[in-house]
């Protein structure tokens, strides 16, 4: 696991990305910075009880969490965190995770 | 307008929850082609132009198809768009006729994935699916419209049970559709005790995949049988990745074009008698009507209530791919228009719109990370 988030920043107009874009949909520029984002908000919460295919699936929280000073990312929660909630944010593999900030 | 080019008759194969071992996507496609030549009376040996969508064709393409079918071609297209596949094959077999490339061209859709294989085509949608939400254990999907429709609820001050007119109304279509897979009614009571699948969406609200295929064909529309009126597209639109992701999907790439397609068609929505609109969850069906300008002042809580809850308005009226089923996935969007065609050559039997005489249809799907990337639209008319 490693804190934070990876984004990908346009170095000419600065609009944030995840994940990676080949170019900027604003200005179509091509070099983008990649920056760590460590916190984001949750704004909307689901909890996955079943999956097609699947018989032994335990319950899986997701969100939709704007991260602070980047793009609105899918995010798997590790914790009771709702909305409004201020989550620190990780990854695992390629994957954003989230606990509630301490 | 399409003038030279019509839809002039439609065709599917037996839908079902568990194909047999037999059953396989090319023999359901081969059931719904064989459907669609019966229906046009029109040899095999006539049609000159074929597209098609499936997520479960591989390792075969487009021309394995045709081989496999015996069709020798000189127009053929594979299309890939999800939901809005079958709409975009649709305007392009429209001006394939239109311009002379090919008469009759068949347009076909068709999925047997298997519940398991469905599973793994969700988890590997795309790269993105692939690698930043399916490691969440994200399950297809489901989740990512469960986020979709809780904004939507947030936004417009919806609750369940607005949903849940939707998803019985469509049942009640579906009631009179054989090839539905799931006919029972189903009560208001039902649908608010049922299973939570992914929060807010419970097992209704999650559209049933199935094994199954459409077949619509495209000619000049003097190739109509004899009695019957062919189908005429009076506009067509589509729209692919309209705001990259950004927004909170709430609103589908119609937006973009839904006043130029009304333009174009000479039509005003309050003209339309049938609505096929793509319904992979209720959230997005009320997305695209709102989009489409048919919600009167956007308050789509009193939409639900009135126009579907009480007025019972003729929105997916084979019962949608919610009670009717969803092949896969990209045939999803050739059931809707199938329909459409059905009721406005007045052929819809029990569930039949009286005097229907125009129709919209809609496309929505690819689900890229957020929310669908496609969408698109037609107004179709009966010829008289």
């Amino acid at each position: 696991m490693n804190r934070g988030v990876g984004i990908w920043r346009c170095t000419a107009c600065g609009a944030a990305y995840f994940p990676e874009r080949l170019l900027c949909s604003r200005c179509h520029g091509q070099t983008f910075a990649t920056e760590h984002v460590t916190e984001g908000v949750v704004e909307e919460v689901t909890v996955v009880r079943h999956v097609l295919g699947q018989n032994e699936w335990g319950p899986r929280r997701l969100a939709n969490v704007q991260m602070i000073n980047g793009p609105r990312i899918t995010v798997g929660l590790r914790d009771e965190s709702g909305p409004g909630t201020v989550i620190t944010l990780f990854r695992d593999g390629n994957a954003p995770f989230g606990v509630a900030k301490k | 307008m399409f003038t030279n080019a019509t839809i002039i008759a439609a065709g599917q194969s037996q839908y079902t929850r568990r194909p047999e071992p037999r059953q396989t996507t090319h023999t359901f496609i081969r059931d719904a082609v064989v459907a669609a030549l019966r229906d046009a009376a029109i040899d095999a040996s006539e049609i000159q132009g074929m597209a098609v969508t499936s997520f479960s064709l591989a390792p075969d393409t487009a021309i394995d198809l045709a081989w496999r079918l015996g069709l020798s071609l000189r127009w053929l297209l594979q299309d890939t768009n999800g939901g809005s596949s079958a709409m975009n094959m649709l305007g392009h077999a429209l001006r394939g006729v239109e311009t002379g490339a090919a008469s009759p061209i068949l347009v076909v859709a068709g999925d047997a994935t298997g519940l398991g294989g469905y599973a793994k085509i969700a988890a590997n949608y795309n790269i993105a699916t692939r690698e930043h939400l399916a490691p969440l254990g994200h399950g297809g999907p489901n989740s990512v419209y469960a986020l979709v429709t809780t904004r939507q609820m947030n936004k417009y001050g919806l609750r369940k049970s607005d949903y849940g007119h939707l998803a019985i109304a469509q049942r009640a279509w579906a009631a009179k559709n054989p090839f539905a897979v799931y006919r029972t009614p189903l009560t208001m009571e039902e649908y608010l005790s049922a299973p939570m699948v992914a929060d807010p969406l419970t097992r209704y609200d999650c559209v049933p995949v199935v094994a199954g295929a459409q077949a619509i064909v495209i000619a000049h529309p003097d190739r109509c049988p004899h009695g019957r009126a062919p189908v005429r597209v009076r506009a067509v639109r589509n729209s692919f990745n309209w705001d990259n992701q950004e927004g909170e999907g709430l609103q589908t790439g119609i937006s973009t074009f839904a006043r130029e397609l009304w333009k174009a068609a000479s039509v005003d929505p309050g003209d339309v008698d049938v609505a096929s609109i793509y319904d992979d969850y209720p959230a997005m069906v009320l997305a695209q009507l709102d989009d489409l300008g048919m919600i009167k002042d956007h308050d789509l809580a009193a939409f639900a209530q009135r126009e579907v809850g009480e007025r019972r308005k003729p929105i997916n009226t084979w019962g949608g791919m919610m009670s009717a089923g969803q092949p896969g996935g990209p045939a999803g969007g050739l059931n809707g228009i199938a329909e459409a065609v059905l009721q406005l050559q007045h052929r819809a039997g029990d569930r039949q719109v009286k005097g229907a005489r125009r129709a919209v249809t809609t496309g929505y799907g690819m689900t890229l990370y957020r929310y669908g990337g496609t969408a698109a639209a037609a107004v179709l008319e009966r010829m008289e």
